[in-house]
C-alpha cells in the first residue's frame, strides 16, 4: 500500500528531548451543493472582474496590493514581501511551552485537526511523548511556522498516535460569557426539570457521525424539478412556539410521548407520569390537545 | 450584544419549541484586514461581475443563483425559492438524540456557535433544555442546515446558554490507521517514564489566552503604525519569535536529554 504523502515534516520538541515527526490532514471539507451566478437578464454565467474603484480599469492580478486603511480614507500600501517577512522563518519545529491539564481545554479554540506521527526513527520518543501526557492528562502546547503561519498548535494523544489541532488565535474567539451576557439567569428546578430530564433519558442514544447524510442536495434537486415541471412545493409550516403558560403541559405531553413510545429504553425513571397508549400524534400539536388527560389506559 | 443573528429559528425538544438565533463563536473581526488596491493609483480595488458572453455590467439586483442541469442548462432559483426546500432543518433544530459528550470525538468538532433565545417568550423553553441536558450530562444531536447543507450538530449547554457545533461528515474524517507505521508500535521504555512524568508536571500550566496570542498580528501592527507615521520600518527580526532553529538532538540519547530537561527545568524554578 502506498503510504500517504505527509503535509509537514518536522520534529517535536519538549525539554532537550527531540523527535521527527509527520504531519497529516486529518479532516478536509467535502464541497456543498454549488450554484453558479446568472444575469438575471440574459441568463448567462457571470465572471468576476477586480476593477479601480475610481477609474473604474479593469486591475490585473499583478497590480493588486494589499492596503490597510487609515483615517481618512487612506491607505498603508504593504507589499507581499513586507506581509511574507512578518511571519519567522519556519524551523520546522513543533515547540512545546507547556503542558495544559485537559479538563482546561475549550474546545471553541479548536481549528483545524492533524495527525501526528513519529517520522524515521522517532517511534521510542514518540511513544514516551504520547504515553506521558495520556498518563499525566494532559495536552501539550506548541508553536510553529505552519504553511506559512505562525501557529499555536494543541497535540493530544490518540491511540497510537497523536493528534496536533491548530487552535485558533485569543482574537478570534468570542467570549461565551459577553454573548450570553443578556440572557436572564433562569434555573429550572422541580417538576419541568424532571420532566425535562426524563425526555432527554428516552432519547438517549448512541450517534456515529460517520454514517450521517446531507438531505440537503437531493432536497434542492427536487426543487428544481418541481419548478421545471411547473410545479409548486408546498409552503413550510413556521414553528409554533410553547407558550410560558403552556411549557409545563407541553412537557407534560412529550414525557407521555416518549414513554408510549414502544421501544422506549428499559425503565424510564420517571414512570409515575404513565405509559399512554395514545398514539403519538404530530409533534407540532403544541398545548392543542383538549384534555390533557395522563391517565394509563 | 449587538451582533446581527447569523441564524435565526427554533428549537424543539419534542413538544417544546422555543425561538431561538445563533451567531458564529469565532470572529474575523479583530484581525487586521487589510483593502487590495490598485498599486497604479492606490485606490481601492472591487470586484464586479460581468455577463459572460455580452461582457456588460452585472448589477447586484440581477445576481441570481443558478442550478446547473447540463452543459449551459441553468434553472434560476431565487432565495425565497430556496427556502421552500422540503427540509424541516432549515428552521428547526429538533433534537432527536442525547448522548454522552464524551461519545462525540473532538475530531468531529467542526464550527462551534452560541445559542441563545431569540425572544423573552422562549426563555424559560430554552432554559428547561439546556438545564436538563446539564443535569443529565449529556449533549443532543440534531440536523440543521447551514450554509446550504445539511449537518449533524451537536449542542452543549454553557453557562446561561448553549454552544451548537456541526459536525464533520463521514468522509471528512480521514481514518487514522492509513497514517500508522510500525513506529507508531514501539512502546515508551518504563525506565524513563518516571523522568518523562517528571518533565511534564515542570511543564504544566494552567491554560491561559495567552498561549493562544498572535505575535505575527501584533508585529503587523507594529508595521502598519511606523509606516503611519512615515518612519522606517523596523529591522526584520527573522528568530524573534519563535527562538533559534534547534539541532534535532540524538534520538539515541533520550535519556540524557530527559535528565539535561529535568535538571534545567529545576535550575529554571530557582
Amino acid at each position: 500500500m502506498v503510504s500517504p504523502r505527509a503535509n509537514w515534516k518536522g520534529y517535536i520538541k519538549f525539554g532537550e528531548v527531540t523527535c521527527p515527526v509527520a504531519l497529516y490532514t486529518a479532516a478536509s471539507s467535502s464541497e456543498r451543493v454549488s450554484f453558479h451566478t446568472l444575469n438575471r437578464k440574459t441568463g448567462n454565467r457571470v465572471k468576476r472582474e477586480f476593477v479601480d474603484s475610481e477609474t473604474g480599469d479593469v486591475v490585473e492580478a499583478d497590480d493588486q496590493v494589499k492596503g490597510y486603511e487609515v483615517e481618512g480614507g487612506r491607505y498603508v500600501v504593504l507589499e507581499p514581501e513586507v506581509v511574507a517577512a512578518v511571519v519567522p522563518e519556519s524551523d520546522k519545529t513543533l515547540n512545546i511551552e507547556a503542558f495544559v491539564p485537559c479538563a482546561q481545554i475549550d474546545a471553541i479554540y479548536l481549528d483545524k485537526p492533524y495527525y501526528l506521527a513519529p517520522d524515521k526513527m522517532g517511534g521510542e520518543t514518540f511513544a514516551l511523548l504520547r504515553d506521558g501526557m495520556e498518563k499525566a492528562k494532559v495536552a501539550a502546547i506548541a508553536r510553529t511556522v505552519l504553511f506559512r503561519r505562525m501557529r499555536t498548535v494543541l497535540i493530544r494523544p490518540h491511540g497510537k498516535g497523536l493528534i496536533a489541532a491548530t487552535l485558533n488565535f485569543d482574537y478570534e474567539v468570542r467570549s461565551s460569557i459577553e454573548a450570553f451576557e443578556e440572557l436572564p439567569d433562569l434555573k429550572i428546578e422541580g417538576e419541568m426539570l424532571e420532566l425535562a430530564e426524563h425526555i432527554i433519558r428516552t432519547k438517549k442514544g448512541s450517534f456515529d457521525p460517520s454514517a450521517f447524510d446531507d438531505r440537503y442536495e437531493a432536497a434542492v434537486a427536487e426543487l428544481v424539478t418541481a419548478k421545471s415541471e411547473g410545479r409548486s412545493l408546498p409552503k413550510k409550516k413556521t414553528p409554533v412556539a410553547s407558550k410560558p403558560g403552556d411549557l409545563l403541559k407541553a412537557l407534560r405531553e412529550s414525557a407521555d410521548l416518549s414513554s408510549a413510545k414502544p421501544k422506549s429504553k428499559r425503565k424510564a425513571a420517571n414512570a409515575n407520569t404513565g405509559a399512554s397508549k395514545r398514539k403519538p400524534t404530530k409533534a407540532s400539536a403544541t398545548g392543542k390537545r383538549a384534555d390533557p388527560s395522563r391517565r394509563a389506559s | 450584544m449587538a451582533v446581527r443573528p447569523y441564524w435565526k429559528g427554533y428549537l424543539k425538544l419534542s413538544l417544546v419549541t422555543c425561538p431561538v438565533q445563533m451567531m458564529p463563536a469565532t470572529t474575523d473581526n479583530e484581525k487586521i484586514r487589510f483593502h487590495t488596491l490598485n498599486r497604479k493609483t492606490e485606490n481601492r480595488v472591487v470586484s464586479q461581475f460581468v455577463d459572460a458572453i455580452t461582457g456588460k455590467d452585472v448589477k447586484e439586483e440581477d445576481e441570481v443563483k443558478g442550478y446547473q442541469r447540463g452543459e449551459d442548462d441553468y434553472v434560476i432559483l431565487e432565495d425565497e425559492e430556496l427556502e421552500n426546500v422540503a427540509l424541516d432543518t432549515t428552521k428547526t433544530i429538533d433534537i432527536s438524540t442525547f448522548t454522552p459528550r464524551d461519545s462525540i470525538e473532538w475530531i468531529w468538532l467542526e464550527t462551534p456557535y452560541y445559542l441563545s433565545p431569540n425572544e423573552p417568550v422562549g426563555e424559560e423553553a430554552f432554559s428547561v433544555i439546556r438545564d436538563a441536558m446539564e443535569a443529565q450530562k449529556m449533549v443532543g444531536i440534531s440536523r440543521l442546515v447551514i450554509s446550504r447543507r445539511e449537518r449533524a450538530v451537536m449542542l452543549e449547554p454553557r453557562g446561561k446558554g448553549i454552544v451548537l457545533w456541526t459536525l464533520r461528515y463521514g468522509d471528512e474524517v480521514r481514518n487514522e490507521d492509513l497514517y500508522l507505521t510500525a513506529a507508531n508500535d514501539e512502546k515508551a521504555d518504563p525506565d524513563m517514564m518516571p523522568l518523562v512524568q517528571r518533565l511534564i508536571k515542570k511543564l504544566t500550566k494552567d491554560w491561559s489566552p495567552q498561549m493562544v496570542a498572535d505575535p505575527v498580528q501584533e508585529r503587523l501592527a507594529d508595521i502598519i503604525a511606523a509606516k503611519k507615521k512615515g518612519l522606517k520600518k523596523p529591522a526584520k527580526s527573522k528568530a524573534g519569535i519563535s527562538g533559534a532553529p534547534s539541532e534535532p538532538s540524538n534520538v539515541i540519547s533520550i535519556m540524557d536529554a530527559l535528565k539535561k530537561s529535568v535538571a534545567a527545568e529545576k535550575r529554571g524554578r530557582k
